[in-house]
């Protein structure tokens, strides 16, 4: 995928708790077309970082602040965030 | 304390939740809370906003501590004051329950032997 592609564009990926220890970051890039949906972001992601493939069940994925649906169409304006199971109390 | 003073109200309920001393892998000597912030103030005013609406709330406060904290530390207060027991006492309920499935925040126990995240709630 060609990043200088005007159609194309780096989206950050906010990363929480096991979630950013398995990557080791708090926050990723990812390189996506315009007109994107939350399950293609998902599967690039996936394809980037192959340790988190055994988590796939075990998060979802935020869009300002909201928890989404994988057909949800992300724009580059988007705060993204991928969310493990929650644990607080 | 102030922040629930209300004159027309005759109770207050207050809920503390601790950090326990064990935990499902073993002794815990502490608990790192980590939290996705911006969304996290967001869900907590949504539950607080959703407590208002059901009972008769004079006053709200919930407080949510993140970072490193040690056994018998509190992680979060909640703090209702209504005219009647029985709306603080369902209020605080609602409100713990809520923010322990709803909101983005994630406890890693922290032992001699070793550090887990907890098993939580997938948010839906």
């Amino acid at each position: 995928m060609r990043t200088d592609d005007p159609a194309n564009y780096n989206l950050k990926v906010r990363l929480f708790a096991i979630l950013r220890d398995v990557v080791g970051e708090g926050e990723i890039t990812i390189a996506v077309p315009s007109g994107v949906t939350v399950s293609y972001l998902e599967t690039e992601i996936l394809k980037k970082y192959p340790q988190l493939k055994s988590f796939s069940n075990k998060f979802v994925t935020s869009v300002n602040c909201k928890v989404t649906s994988g057909d949800t169409i992300i724009t580059s304006r988007d705060e993204i965030a991928l969310l493990p199971p929650v644990s607080g109390g | 304390m102030s922040e629930l003073e209300d004159n027309s109200a005759g109770a207050v309920s207050i809920f503390m939740g601790n950090v326990r001393n064990h935990g499902k892998h073993g002794n815990v000597l502490e608990i790192y809370y980590e939290a996705y912030r911006e969304m996290a103030e967001v869900k907590m005013r949504e539950i607080e906003n959703e407590a208002q609406t059901k009972w008769n709330i004079k006053k709200l406060v919930t407080i949510h501590r993140i970072g490193s904290l040690k056994v018998g530390e509190t992680s979060i207060i909640i703090g209702v004051c209504s005219e009647h027991r029985n709306e603080a006492f369902e209020a605080c309920k609602y409100i713990i329950n809520n923010v322990k499935t709803r909101v983005p925040i994630w406890k890693k126990e922290i032992s001699v032997e070793s550090q887990k995240w907890s098993d939580g709630i997938l948010l839906g």
